[in-house]
């Protein structure tokens, strides 16, 4: 009967012996048959992630469940002469995740366990694949949780969120990932491991942990990361606020933060991702106003429902419609799950988006507004705007179908025109999402030649030979590897 | 390969994977294949782009339990069910998909004096020990069944095909306890002999719209039709997007689930004789959840009647059930099961609510206590003893 257990599948599985590729027969011997995988539709699958940009090539898909199976990947890489990409949930952005140059696919999926809550030194050792959110649920129980919340939290990997240095909505009060890695293991390019960063308060010498968060897959692939522990606050107040006019939401934010009140969270909607959001949750958003801006405090009882009153004053003052306040956990966790599902809930109106992320002074957001719907107008597309505005990290959110010919060019064009109006306001390319493969053309924008080759050369002493991750983050003159050397490798993949 | 499914569905996903962690197959794999958003990429790959069905690709869709866990997840509404069941049809039309020994397996389904006989003849089995292990069968298969007796003709009981052979005393209950709030009930018994849900689950399509338009037949129009298995009330409540037909659509707003119907007539229910001493976890059958959506009257229901109603922590993630899924996916099925029985494990309780025939007996044969929520109404309103 043993053989009768075994699926359809496994048998398939077992069935392929030799794939006639020394490096994937290789990989197979390191790890097992069916945790490398070399055919088409997953090649094809992995060649993508979230973002609107053409994927790369994947070489073999790699599923390692270990630290050890992951140095080998990257040693027979080495010894193969091939890159290195790793991969968490593939719900990136930026196109940090596209493979370029066929690479094998590090997919640290199965490398998903909690592996120690330490309450002493208020950090939870976990592995890289572990889920944002599941993490968070885990430790409710203890009366913590993990700070970062990006939107993709139900979905998204720890290990993404240090490679992208990943923010949320409660960043506004918490800091961003950086601020919740204590100290983590990390695959070096040259296979070794090392450990960045400590338990002790001050660790002694270069914060090197501080250099790898936010990296995105450039420096090594981490294995295994002290995450601070969050306490839950006891009481929190979440407030909805109505405006005419976006620019009178905008000027609420800025004037909470200039009356000395940091909220835990500051978002805003604009009206048309209002109304597709609220059609996807029916949390009670108003679907007929210009702006919707949920604030949210948190902390003692007392002390949220001044804040609460003081932040609903100064939406009245900048001609708030309307203030309410959530009037149980279910409502507000529902008005939550509308503004972290925005960005997918567009597809109810066109097929494609190009979410941006820049982020501008808190003061120059009203102006910056301003321009974009007027770029909107000009490229003749349809911007949606929903942005962490306490923290000035704007989303604007270019929805489009693109089946329509020129589409694409027009989609781009206005969001180079996006991206310059907020440097030009003394803003940063990326709050959150990274640079990827999207925003290496703006570097230089932003960066001088000498910052870039400093740039450049922190990523050399990590990766001599630019095989992790390649053709990401430092544009590609001041970069050891070209992308256009990367790009063109004949496609030979499935499909 | 044209799949026939419809390109404003498949164009309604954006890639943006928040459904990922809502799919039981990529949950136990990790594995973007095993994902909807990798299924449907893949569907566009097939459908527009003319990649070849390789068997990789023919996997990805044959593994997925279609238990829709990621349609409520999905901001834009993406009707995944539709295109995977529009996908499976075309390839099983086309040879590629569901093998000549699982249309066979499924045939006696829509014949209740086949399927009787072969019950028995894998009661017999059990009790002979032969039944093979994959079939996943540990609660004992009755050999003789009493027959079920109208009590009226206020509403339908829908008994169908394996749960009338393997799980009468679950309709018997049902059958109690809306006589006990009043309404008059006709087992619907051959009139209506199979929903159709695993044939449409594989991809038998002509099959499944047979067994609908038989079962529109069968039944006189306007009476309520009541069902206690979540698979096949979900079919049912479908029958309206397959058939088309204003007729179809009438006939699926008069199926209720069991809970569903008594949650609204909570006043009509008699007071427990006392409430059960149980601490009772819900499991939400995926095809009640995520398909109907109307889990929540099983709570309604049942929190009079018990000691203590629990939640699980996996957010109605599936069980792997799957209706046949267990059997022709046993591996993927049994690893699902596991992350699921951790859960339940995790919430203590001394029994399991479970809505569904297919999940009741998947659990059940790893030792998990289960029973449908209508044994339990009917347990604490007569008083019975020994659960």
């Amino acid at each position: 009967m043993a053989g009768s257990k075994l699926s359809n599948l496994t048998k398939r599985r077992q069935r392929a012996e030799s794939s006639g590729e020394p490096f994937v027969d290789a990989l197979r011997a390191a790890l097992s048959h069916n945790r490398v995988k070399w055919d088409g539709a997953s090649r094809s699958l992995h060649s993508h992630d979230a973002s609107v940009f053409d994927g790369g090539n994947s070489g073999p898909v790699v599923y390692p469940e270990t630290t050890a199976e992951v140095q080998a990947v990257v040693r027979l890489a080495n010894q193969h002469g091939r890159n290195v990409v790793p991969r968490g949930a593939g719900t990136g952005l930026a196109g940090g995740a596209i493979p370029l140059g066929v690479p094998v696919v590090v997919a640290v999926t199965k490398m998903n366990a909690i592996l120690e809550v330490d309450e002493v030194n208020r950090v939870a050792w976990v592995e890289p694949g572990v889920i944002n959110l599941d993490l968070t649920k885990q430790l409710k129980p203890l009366g913590y949780h993990f700070a970062p919340d990006p939107s993709s939290q139900q979905v998204c990997t720890i290990g993404g969120n240090v490679a992208n240095n990943s923010g949320g909505p409660h960043c506004l009060a918490y800091g961003v990932t950086n601020a919740h890695v204590v100290a983590m293991e990390v695959v070096l390019p040259s296979g070794d491991t090392a450990m960045l960063g400590g338990l002790e308060a001050e660790p002694q010498g270069f914060d090197l942990r501080g250099a790898f968060v936010g990296s995105e897959g450039t420096l090594g692939i981490v294995t295994k990361v002290a995450v601070r522990l969050t306490k839950n606050r006891p009481a929190v107040r979440t407030l909805l606020m109505a405006f005419d006019d976006v620019r009178d939401a905008a000027n609420t934010v800025s004037d909470v933060i200039a009356a000395g009140i940091v909220p835990a969270a500051m978002e805003v909607m604009d009206k048309q991702i209002t109304a597709a959001v609220e059609n996807y949750v029916g949390a009670g958003y108003p679907v007929d106003a210009a702006a919707v801006l949920l604030a949210e405090v948190d902390g003692l009882d007392s002390g949220v429902d001044i804040d609460a009153d003081r932040i609903a004053k100064i939406g009245r003052s900048n001609k708030a419609t309307d203030v309410r306040l959530a009037e149980s956990e279910a409502q507000r966790q529902l008005l939550w799950k509308g503004r972290k599902t925005a960005f997918g809930a567009v597809a109810q109106i066109a097929p494609d988006y190009y979410l941006h992320d820049t982020v501008v002074p808190r003061s120059a957001l009203a102006d910056v507004l301003e321009q974009i719907y007027e770029i909107a107008d000009r490229y003749d597309l349809l911007i949606m705007n929903v942005f962490h505005a306490g923290d000035g990290n704007l989303h604007p959110l270019i929805v489009f179908d693109g089946r329509q010919e020129g589409v694409l060019e027009r989609v781009h064009a206005a969001g180079g025109e996006i991206i310059t109006a907020s440097l030009d306001a003394g803003g940063v390319l990326s709050g959150e999402h990274g640079i990827g493969v999207e925003k290496q053309k703006f570097m230089s924008r932003m960066f001088t030649n000498d910052d870039l080759d400093h740039q450049n050369r922190l990523r050399q002493a990590f990766d001599p030979h630019c095989r992790t991750n390649p053709g990401k983050v430092i544009p590609s003159g001041h970069s050891c590897a070209d992308i256009q050397s990367l790009r063109s490798v004949p496609n030979t993949v499935w499909g | 390969m044209d799949l026939n499914i419809d390109e404003d569905d498949l164009n309604a996903c954006v890639q943006c994977g928040l459904c990922l962690p809502h799919c039981p197959t990529f949950r136990v794999t990790g594995d973007e294949t095993m994902s909807p958003r990798g299924r449907i990429k893949l569907m566009r790959e097939v459908q527009d782009n003319d990649a070849p069905l390789t068997s990789e690709v023919l996997d990805a869709f044959s593994t997925c339990v279609q238990c829709r866990g990621c349609e409520p997840a999905c901001p834009s509404g993406v009707p995944y069910g539709h295109m995977m069941e529009s996908a499976r049809e075309t390839l099983a039309d086309a040879g590629q998909m569901t093998p000549t020994w699982q249309r066979l397996a499924m045939k006696p389904l829509a014949n209740p004096t086949l399927l009787n006989a072969g019950t028995r003849a894998l009661s017999v089995a059990q009790k002979l020990k032969v039944v093979p292990e994959r079939l996943g069968l540990s609660n004992e298969i009755p050999l003789t069944q009493s027959k079920l007796e109208a009590t009226g003709s206020d509403v339908y009981l829908f008994t169908g095909c394996v749960m009338d052979t393997m799980q009468r005393s679950v309709h018997a209950a049902g059958l109690a306890v809306l006589t006990a709030a009043g309404f008059g009930v006709m087992p619907t018994g051959n009139a209506a002999p199979c929903c159709g849900a695993l044939q449409s689950h594989a991809g038998l399509a002509s099959e499944t719209r047979t067994l609908a338009e038989k079962m529109m037949e069968g039944l006189e129009p306007n009476i309520p039709i009541i069902v206690d298995s979540a698979g096949c009330g979900a079919a049912m409540k479908d029958y309206g997007h397959l058939l088309g037909t204003a007729e179809a659509e009438l006939f699926s707003e008069r199926v209720f689930d069991m809970a569903e119907f008594l949650a609204m007539h909570m006043d009509r229910l008699p007071e427990p004789a006392a409430p059960l001493d149980l601490r009772v976890a819900v499991q939400d059958p995926c095809h009640l959840r995520h398909v109907q959506r109307v889990h929540e009257a099983t709570r309604t229901m049942l929190a009079p009647y018990v000691r203590e109603l629990v939640e699980l922590d996996d957010e109605g993630l599936c069980c792997g059930a799957g209706g046949a899924y267990s059997i022709f996916e046993p591996e993927l099925a049994g690893q699902i099961r596991d992350r699921k029985v951790a859960s339940i494990n995790r919430a203590t309780p001394d029994v399991v609510a479970s809505a569904n025939p297919g999940c009741s007996m998947h659990l059940g044969a790893v030792g998990v206590p289960t029973k449908h929520p209508i044994e339990l109404v009917h347990h604490a309103i007569t008083g019975a003893r020994g659960l």
